[in-house]
């Protein structure tokens, strides 16, 4: 396993370098401003975008012969699967972290932004929950579909889950009284479903990577 | 148990490609080389894949070091070096990057190993893969191979990239391996010069199906090609003939005993057989 995240990390740390440097001028830019809606985008592009870097090195892996040559290693496919998924967790982290800390910046130069402090939460939720849905969406699809269209999986990927967030608030929003109650529960149900999705995800994408042929 | 690769009757069938890889059996001795031939489309790759379980077979059975390999068999892995065409890695990491990756994979990776061999091969440890020469992604691959003291190598095609002087080179460090009696390598190649320098056997597959597993002293000593006229040829015993073609003037025909085809049938020319030749013969040839 520990073979296993080192590739993964590498991997994703390449496009991540790049993401990175955006995400710092971008959030300098998100410090010297006072815009609700450029920290509203920061905290969606940076915890979406670090998630994407990671699913993408699945996909670049069959660029070469590597991801082929990962099968005969001393792993387990289902490691292999597990590590992906642990990576698209470890970057969505970091891109929590970083997004938190321009917050932080932000707050502490212009005070909260925001309507009031427990709509980041919100926005936290939702942008982990995007990034959870598009990998439960990815990885099955990618292993199922075919590396080679990588791209449109998980483009893909990220309009559903876009779709599967925005159904689930808007049903919450007609079925709860607006408030903080509303707003705790939206925030709850974006993370359960999500997780449990991602963790369905999980053990179907490890049933279909067990009979893939390369 | 005396063989470190058995492969018994192991198929595989393509439904889209039509392939089929039809009933393959072979066994590959411990501290020899086996060089797998065929022509490209042949059936090798997709051998290797049955073998390293990289493709599942549909029936048959594939022993390595006495024992099938399920995937949760990451000891007998260990135990494997694997080389294939092409780019095995990354392009954006570094040969020392790959040796980190490695470490965590392998309980027995050698650094050190791993670094002489870049030493030994003129590989520039922070160099990015994709700024290698083909030759030297395939050195970097062979290097990665042999660094966690594996007992069985499998190289696909590993020498197709290089040049002569490159494949000279890595043919020594094959010899060098096989130098440990419980070592051996699978060597699939269609370069086969390579072959007849260092190759203990030599099996043939053709189609999907294998031709024949012969050693190579075999080869070498008693194959032979006999040049006949076509009333030569229609007097030769069936039971002699393993192949023949037909050329303009000539028929060739590829027999298993040079010496004893010499002195039953006076008259033909009998010369030596080169792998190419037999390979041609076995493939565009006609079988008895």
């Amino acid at each position: 396993m520990k073979g296993l995240l080192r590739n993964n990390i590498y991997g994703t740390l390449s496009n991540a370098k790049v993401f990175a440097g955006f995400m710092i001028l971008y959030g300098i830019f998100g410090v010297a401003v006072i815009s609700q809606s450029v920290q509203i985008g920061y905290v969606m592009i940076g915890i979406i975008g670090f998630s994407v870097s990671a699913i993408i090195v699945a996909k670049n892996e069959f660029t070469t012969k590597w991801g082929k040559y990962k099968l005969t290693l001393p792993v387990r496919r289902a490691d292999i699967v597990k590590s992906q998924f642990l990576n698209q967790v470890i970057w969505l982290l970091a891109g929590s972290c970083f997004v938190g800390i321009e917050l932080g910046l932000s707050w502490l130069f212009h005070g909260c932004l925001f309507d009031q402090p427990i709509d980041i939460l919100t926005l936290f939720a939702l942008a982990i929950s995007m990034s959870l849905f598009m990998g439960a969406i990815f990885f099955p699809l990618f292993y199922a579909g075919g590396e080679e269209k990588g791209e449109v999986f998980w483009m893909i990927a990220i309009l559903c889950a876009f779709g599967i967030d925005y159904t689930i608030v808007t049903i919450l929003n007609s079925m709860l009284e607006p408030g903080i109650t509303c707003i705790l529960c939206g925030a709850a149900a974006l993370i359960v479903s999500s997780l449990a999705a991602f963790g369905v995800s999980y053990m179907v994408t490890i049933r279909i990577f067990m009979h893939r042929e390369y | 148990m005396e063989n470190i690769l058995e492969l018994q009757q192991v198929s595989k069938t393509f439904s889209k490609s039509n392939f089929t890889l039809d009933h393959v059996s072979f066994s590959l001795p411990y501290g020899s080389i086996m060089g797998f031939v065929g022509e490209n489309g042949a059936g090798k790759t997709t051998t290797i894949g049955c073998i390293l379980n990289t493709i599942a077979k549909d029936a048959g059975a594939v022993k390595l070091f006495g024992k099938e390999m399920l995937d949760t068999d990451t000891d007998i892995r260990e135990k494997i070096g694997v080389v294939y065409d092409g780019d095995n890695f990354p392009g954006h990491w570094t040969a020392e990057q790959l040796s980190k990756v490695m470490q965590g994979f392998y309980t027995n990776w050698d650094d050190a190993l791993f670094c002489k061999y870049l030493k030994d091969f003129q590989l520039t440890p922070r160099q990015r893969i994709k700024h290698y020469s083909r030759g030297m992604t395939m050195k970097l691959a062979i290097a990665a191979a042999l660094s966690h003291h594996p007992q069985l190598l499998i190289l696909d095609e590993a020498t197709s990239g290089l040049d002569p002087i490159m494949r000279d080179e890595m043919l020594d460090v094959f010899l060098d391996f096989v130098q440990e009696e419980d070592h051996s390598i699978l060597l699939s190649s269609h370069i086969t010069s390579d072959l007849e320098k260092v190759a203990d056997y030599i099996t043939f597959i053709h189609n999907g199906r294998l031709i024949m597993t012969v050693s190579k002293n075999d080869l070498v000593y008693h194959y032979a090609v006999m040049r006949c006229k076509e009333s030569q040829f229609l007097a030769l015993e069936r039971n002699d003939i393993i192949a023949y073609r037909k050329r303009d003037f000539q028929i060739d025909v590829l027999v298993a005993d040079g010496k004893e085809a010499q002195r039953k049938y006076k008259d033909v020319v009998v010369d030596h057989v080169s792998l190419d030749e037999i390979m041609l013969l076995l493939v565009k040839g006609e079988r008895v």
